[in-house]
């Protein structure tokens, strides 16, 4: 019996034919592309895009140069350079991140003791050379700037896991 | 010879082939064009995307946009390739795709040419596909073509000889190698329900020649990246890309007239029969062209191996027993058509 | 001969020895903060608390003499809650500012937190802030980081001899300082940065530079003075961020002079980096080839007696046997590695050395110093000698201007004809040298660049002989270098040939204009304008005063850049190793002078630093074995004959400002601000 319904199932093309039925179901079926341009995916606070350097509300830069974000960066994406401000505190003169290198991994995020050099929400900065993408510090700080108000609803939502 | 004479009998005539090959070609040309697009708007479909959404409403105007970027491309022609013959192979492999159209009636006197060997005519044609695939592989001097050409010519090669057999069947229960005279023989019942296996091989069959997914092994993207099309670029590519799709369509439109009854409507009451032949021919090469796009949206790629034992060891007895068995019924039934 | 147990190791440690020595004798780390193996025990850290049975408390390790039969427990629970608790204290009222610490990375504070300290804080009150103090252009102060160790107090008052720092109130008041907020005085005041065990004190040049972690570590050897003290270079990319001492029991024990550590920013200044021809007057930027073809030019088929060549202070000993080898090539005598004019060397070898060796200090009883200012020439070996001073009842003597050197000393006269009075026994000093057991003389390199130097070093031979300064195991007469080029020249013989003119010919005979081309490697301390009207080819590292005076500037490579071999005073072999590659244009010294010989038509043969070292090796034995001191044979030098009565001088006038380098730096010439307005002004010193 057995021999006979495997040898009509065969000869009807049993398999084929379910195959099909299935996927013409899915044909009819709700799609679920997301028309990117156009419409976004929500992004999880947590999201790691493109890198800021952020200030404190006075305006007051928040990196210390204590190059701990350069120590862990496991591409080596990141170039500090520091010396005295005339005010005589630690700043950089020199914070450069090679977005080519980057890896995203965010741990230059969690190494900062003051927060201050983030991964934004932000993922499209692609640009038409490599250059463009050899971040300065004056380019990290307008970023910081720019996202600001996303970067720090992001922190205060994650505030309490970290 | 007056000047009458000679307009009436060669430039009028003449105009009147041009304009019918034009009006034949024309729509194909853009039904190739939509093909593509209904290609990826199925599959993507079946994959739960939507397809090309970007270009014009719907992705309506993709085709022409991926047309006018082949255009703008680079032809390369590879430093070893033997360059007339590599430049030759995708030009035959689009000619012969749209020379076949010579013999399909897309209603009753909506034909070319139609001579009484048309479906002689159709698998000598059809045959021939396989040059521009092995001039292509051969022309290339290129390892993955060549790889290519090689599956592709045994494949073709196989599989026509079911297809011929299928179509014996066809042409014993017709009588007659004019594809007219087999689609008028279906106006009591398609051929593609008294012969349903042999429709089904045809069909599977058909796949093969023109290397269809699951059968689509010349080009095998993981294997060959793109087999005997690897070297090509820009138009040369954008040929035999043609020459694949508007293949397809000749195959449906064959299967359409020798197991679907052509341009008949399906039961020949009102409302079908108010329906012109064309839009029936139309409706069921679109459907089979649907099926083509289903079945590669839905099986993964055969085996080489497994192929060559679909073609040789279950197609091709089990068409020649359909053959001899048909040949039988009709002959013991004295159905033999006169 | 105490006998104790250490967490079950039985160790025998030396009478007086201290249980954290004990400890350390077993494999015992102890954590500690306030003590160092060189300063005197201060105990008031109480990190080093450990466990000592029938104690009822845990004891200050570092401050409690081992006993015979001492049971002592450095992992019991109730030293790791002791070392807890200390831990918290220290940490109460540190400001755990880290991240914009310079120490960071390199933090006893933050190592031993990591390792012995409490997980949290329970110190939830303000903590204190003390104000930063003023120390000078060097150190770097935030006094709130300070935890109290008093390490920098000690070592200004015992090494460094300046009474300077102190610890003043007491509580949570105390406040460490120096006095009136005046600037550490001393040549060594960069060492209590290494000491402090916090980011308390710091480098001021390398504020914010750098961290740890980001810097390529380089041992190698000082030539700023001729001690040969052992560095680390820390350098990133193409430059040098700073320099460490590295420990060498025999030659700077853990310090380094400050002009060792701060100088190093004049390596990127005022650098030749690229081949410059004088072109109408002008010096201009040229290549390679173009500066060999103005020296062949020049040179070819010139008399070699026209040619001379002298070699600076910082030559390495490669590169002056290369340019000996091509000076004989091309005929000329007239080489000298003397710019100073010192008459020393020629003679037997013990004659230009010092011969009692830096740690040999430590053994001598009586000392007389020659026309020397150790302090400035040689901040270490005075060091050592403070330390003998401190420690024995040395008597030290000295001829020449008087001046404060930490320890005391009796200055028996201004010039030669005290030394005259030594020799012949006249003086009362003469006695105690006779008397003495281990007695030792030091002649300055500055008392021998008199015109009678010859004289001066014979008379301090003769002393040498009479009053029993050299016997078996002794040998009391030494010479106090000042250039690390020196000995090193002396050793291979870059002195003039047969017939052949010193530094002071040369330039005598160029201003007559006898003398047609000069080589200067490295040479800025003449009197350049002698050389109008001589070719001169400047092959150096600094835009000096020698390169303003040449015709063609060959770009060297400095100490940092090359593996270069030095010999110091007391003879010691010691190479530096490159850090990082010259810069620009430059190459390595030899490398120039090996390139330049072809067309020059007299080729070096030799092609690799090692074939050249053979060489140098086949001159003189005295130079194969590295950190090697070949003790130098005692016989002819010096000559006889009267003296001048000129007083002795000192050859340096600021200490700061001796070499091509020092004079390129920021931070030495903020020093010299900083220190020479303020001791000329309160006069303590020469």
């Amino acid at each position: 019996m057995a021999f006979l319904d495997r040898t009509a199932r065969s000869f009807l093309l049993w398999e084929l034919v379910s195959g099909m039925a299935l996927t013409l179901k899915y044909f009819f079926k709700p799609k679920y592309t997301i028309n990117y341009p156009h419409e976004k995916g929500p992004i999880s606070s947590r999201f790691r895009g493109e890198h800021a350097l952020r200030r404190y509300p006075n305006g007051e830069e928040r990196c210390i140069a204590c190059k701990l974000c350069e120590a862990i960066c496991p591409a080596q994406a990141i170039t500090i350079e520091a010396e005295p401000r005339e005010d005589g505190s630690r700043r950089t003169t020199r914070y450069d991140i090679d977005m080519t290198k980057c890896i995203y991994c965010g741990l230059c995020q969690e190494a900062c003791p003051v927060d201050a050099i983030v991964e934004g929400p932000n993922f499209e900065f692609a640009a038409e050379t490599r250059e463009e993408l050899f971040y300065n510090k004056d380019k990290l700080l307008a970023n910081g700037d720019r996202w600001e108000a996303e970067i720090q609803a992001n922190l205060t939502r994650e505030a309490a896991y970290r | 010879m007056g000047e009458g004479a000679f307009l009436e009998g060669y430039v009028i005539p003449t105009a009147i082939i041009v304009a019918q090959i034009v009006a034949v070609m024309i729509p194909i040309l853009l039904g190739v064009a939509y093909l593509t697009y209904a290609e990826r708007k199925v599959i993507g479909a079946i994959q739960l995307r939507q397809g090309p959404m970007t270009v014009g409403p719907f992705g309506l105007l993709q085709p022409i946009a991926d047309a006018l970027k082949l255009l703008t491309k680079e032809t390369i022609l590879p430093a070893g390739s033997n360059r007339i013959v590599f430049l030759m192979a995708p030009m035959l492999t689009f000619i012969l795709a749209i020379i076949a159209w010579a013999v399909i009636p897309f209603d009753e006197g909506w034909v070319i040419s139609d001579i009484n060997v048309g479906i002689l005519y159709l698998f000598a044609i059809s045959s021939l596909g396989v040059y521009g695939v092995i001039m292509a592989g051969w022309a290339s001097n290129s390892k993955y073509p060549f790889l290519g050409a090689l599956r592709s010519a045994a494949q073709m090669v196989s599989y026509e000889v079911s297809i011929g057999f299928v179509m014996v069947t066809v042409l014993l229960c017709v009588g007659s190698l004019n594809l007219t005279d087999i689609v008028m023989a279906q106006q009591t019942i398609w051929f593609a329900v008294p012969l349903l296996p042999m429709f089904v091989i045809f069909f599977i069959s058909v796949l093969a020649e023109t290397n269809r997914a699951p059968f689509d092994l010349p080009e095998g993207e993981s294997e060959l990246v793109a087999g005997f099309m690897v070297e090509y670029s820009s138009m040369s590519f954008a040929l035999f890309f043609l020459g694949e799709y508007a293949n397809m369509i000749l195959m449906s439109g064959i299967a359409t007239v020798l197991f679907l009854g052509g341009w008949l409507p399906p039961v020949d009451i009102a409302p079908f029969n108010w329906i012109p032949g064309p839009i029936w021919f139309g409706l069921k090469v679109a459907f089979l062209l649907f099926v083509f796009l289903w079945v590669r949206a839905t099986f993964p790629r055969y085996r080489y191996d497994q192929l060559m034992r679909l073609g040789w060891k279950v197609f091709l007895p089990f068409s020649l027993l359909w053959v001899v068995l048909t040949a039988g019924v009709l002959v013991a039934f004295d159905w033999v058509p006169a | 001969m105490p006998k104790l147990t250490v967490d079950g190791i039985e160790v025998e440690v030396p009478q007086g020895a201290t249980v954290l020595q004990a400890c350390e004798e077993a494999g015992v780390e102890i954590p500690r903060f306030c003590y160092h193996d060189r300063l005197s025990i201060a105990g008031n850290c109480r990190m080093c608390l450990v466990e000592m049975e029938k104690a009822p408390k845990p004891v200050a390790s570092c401050a409690f003499p081992a006993g015979d039969g001492m049971v002592i427990k450095t992992d019991t629970d109730l030293v790791k809650k002791a070392r807890n608790g200390v831990m918290e204290f220290l940490l109460a009222n540190h400001p755990l500012d880290c991240p914009i610490c310079d120490q960071g990375g390199e933090c006893d504070l933050q190592d031993q937190s990591m390792a012995y300290g409490f997980d949290r804080g329970r110190f939830i009150e303000n903590k204190r802030a003390v104000s930063d103090k003023h120390m000078g252009p060097l150190i770097k102060t935030i006094m709130t980081r300070c935890i109290h160790c008093t390490r920098c107090v000690r070592f200004s008052t015992e090494i460094a001899g300046v009474d300077e720092m102190g610890m003043l109130n007491r509580g949570e008041n105390a406040e460490i300082t120096t006095y009136l907020e005046k600037a550490l005085a001393s040549e060594l005041s960069g060492n209590v940065i290494d000491l402090c065990p916090v980011g308390a004190l710091t480098s001021k040049p390398y504020a914010f530079k750098s961290r740890p972690w980001e810097l390529t570590k380089t041992e190698s050897v000082d030539v700023m003075d001729a001690v040969g003290s052992n560095i680390r270079v820390d350098s990133r990319g193409s430059e040098v961020l700073r320099v460490l001492p590295r420990i060498h029991e025999d030659v700077n024990e853990e310090w380094i002079a400050d002009k060792t550590r701060y100088a190093c920013d004049g390596l990127k200044r005022q650098r030749l980096d690229r081949p410059f021809v004088r072109v109408d007057g002008k010096l201009k930027a040229a290549s390679w080839a173009e500066t060999f073809t103005a020296i062949r030019d020049k040179l070819s088929g010139m008399d070699g007696k026209k040619i001379g060549a002298i070699a600076g202070d910082l030559a390495d000993v490669e590169s002056m046997l290369a340019l000996k080898d091509l000076m004989t090539g091309l005929g000329s005598p007239n080489i000298d590695c003397r710019q100073d004019g010192a008459k020393v060397g020629g003679g037997a070898r013990a004659g230009h050395l010092f011969n009692t060796s830096i740690a040999g200090i430590e053994e001598a009883d009586a000392i007389l110093l020659v026309g020397t200012n150790p302090r400035w020439e040689a901040p270490l070996v005075n060091a050592r000698i403070r330390k003998t001073w401190l420690a024995t009842d040395i008597e030290v003597a000295g001829i020449g201007p008087r001046l404060d050197l930490t320890y005391d000393v009796d200055w028996i006269g201004a010039g030669p004809q005290t030394l005259q009075e030594v020799v012949d026994g006249k003086h009362p000093f003469a006695e105690v040298l006779k008397a003495a057991e281990k007695p030792m003389i030091i002649v300055g390199s500055g008392a021998l660049a008199r015109t009678d130097g010859a004289r001066v070093l014979g008379a301090a031979k003769k002393i040498a002989d009479s009053y029993g300064l050299v016997t078996e195991d002794w040998n009391g007469f030494n010479v106090l270098h000042r250039a690390a080029s020196r000995v090193g020249g002396l050793e291979i013989g870059f002195l003039p040939g047969e017939g052949g003119l010193d530094t002071a010919g040369m330039l005598e005979a160029a201003g007559k204009g006898e003398l047609e081309a000069v080589w200067l490697l490295g040479a800025d301390e003449l009197d350049t304008a002698a050389f109008e009207n001589t070719f001169v080819i400047y092959q150096g590292h600094h835009g000096d005063k020698g390169a303003h005076a040449a015709d063609v500037i060959l770009p060297g490579a400095a100490y940092t850049e090359k593996n270069g071999t030095y010999v110091s005073t007391e003879g010691r072999v010691q190479r530096t190793r490159y850090s990082h590659l010259p810069l620009g244009d430059a190459r390595e010294d030899w490398k120039i002078l090996r390139a330049v010989s072809e067309p020059l038509g007299a080729k070096l043969p030799y092609d690799t630093i090692d074939q050249l070292q053979k060489r140098m090796i086949e001159l003189n034995g005295a130079l194969a074995r590295l950190d090697h001191v070949a003790a130098g044979d005692w016989g002819d030098f010096g000559t006889d004959g009267a003296m001048d009565d000129a007083a002795f001088t000192l050859p340096i006038d600021n200490y700061y400002m001796t070499d091509p380098i020092s004079r390129a730096s920021q931070t030495m010439a903020a020093c010299t601000e900083a220190f020479l307005a303020q001791t000329e002004r309160t006069g303590t010193d020469g």
